[in-house]
């Protein structure tokens, strides 16, 4: 899968599980300051992506991801 | 995916035996001391919990696991509290006890899978969503973590609210509140926003509000 595809996917994610309007993100987004996810967010946000791309994290907390980069990277990581 | 063995809770099992053998030796002690008061908000909370759920309580003491214990003393409960605990000299008591460790300054991914496949496993979960222990007397309630109906959520597991009296003195006798479970999922649904997360966090803390006045 394309870096563009999961970025595609993770605003879907955020769309729905946020108000509704799928957001500008770019890959320097910060989750908490730009996106203004909080840690519980994070993990709600972990768990769509889980059930999304078919992948399992491991342990990793919620503050272990600062910018959407990272969290694209990890994925990529995982697909491969 | 790798598929792991999945955990079952048990009547008997040798890894209960310590839990056991201290609430069955401090039982009597416990209620000659505290002399609880067991308050319902209705019919329904006087129903006795079966299979997984997740108890939440305000917390403003060192005794308020036992309370809570006490205050549904059918199950073995299963509480939630910070790592450090774990690390410490008294870690052989919490593990005794299958607490699960969670990392308040960094709420990972593993700490909300152990507690959501313990419940799924039929156990009873507790914790203290305020984060720490409340010192205000008064019963006052802070802000509740929106951790808990992530967990709820997941486990889709009902949170049973119980409300412990602050006492002024050691000797005074301990009452506590056991409301009716509440289904997070009857809010919104099963695919809730991050800010439905937090009204219903907020719901919780409202409920316990209304537990509080019953005291």
């Amino acid at each position: 899968m394309k870096r563009e595809e999961i970025i595609e996917k993770l605003r879907e994610i955020l769309a729905a599980a946020g108000d509704g309007t799928v957001p500008a993100v770019s890959d320097d987004s910060n989750l908490a300051t730009d996106l203004g996810l909080s840690s519980v967010s994070m993990l709600y946000m972990v768990i769509a992506i889980e059930e999304e791309f078919g992948i399992r994290f491991d342990d990793v907390g919620a503050s272990d991801f600062a910018l959407l980069s990272d969290v694209v990277d990890y994925i990529e990581g995982k697909l491969k | 995916m790798k598929r792991e063995k999945k955990e079952k809770a048990k009547l008997f099992s040798p890894k209960y035996l310590i839990y056991d053998f201290v609430k069955v030796t401090a039982g009597l002690p416990g209620l000659l001391i505290f002399r609880p008061k067991w308050i319902y908000e209705s019919e329904e909370a006087k129903k006795r919990i079966r299979g997984g759920a997740l108890v939440v309580s305000n917390h403003y003491g060192f005794f308020d696991p036992l309370f809570l214990m006490i205050a549904i003393w059918y199950r073995r409960h299963r509480f939630v509290c910070g790592k450090e605990f774990f690390e410490s000299r008294a870690r052989f008591w919490f593990r005794s006890f299958l607490c699960i460790p969670i990392d308040r300054a960094n709420f990972n991914i593993s700490s909300l899978r152990a507690i959501t496949d313990a419940m799924k496993a039929g156990y009873l979960v507790s914790m203290f969503p305020e984060g720490h222990v409340n010192g205000e007397r008064t019963g006052d309630l802070e802000d509740f973590k929106p951790g808990l109906v992530l967990m709820a959520l997941q486990a889709r597991a009902p949170v049973v609210p119980v409300y412990i009296k602050p006492r002024r003195s050691f000797f005074e006798r301990v009452r506590f509140v056991v409301g009716e479970p509440i289904d997070v999922t009857s809010f919104y649904g099963d695919r809730p926003t991050f800010v439905q997360i937090e009204e219903i966090a907020r719901a919780v803390r409202d409920k316990e509000e209304q537990l509080k006045e019953l005291a």
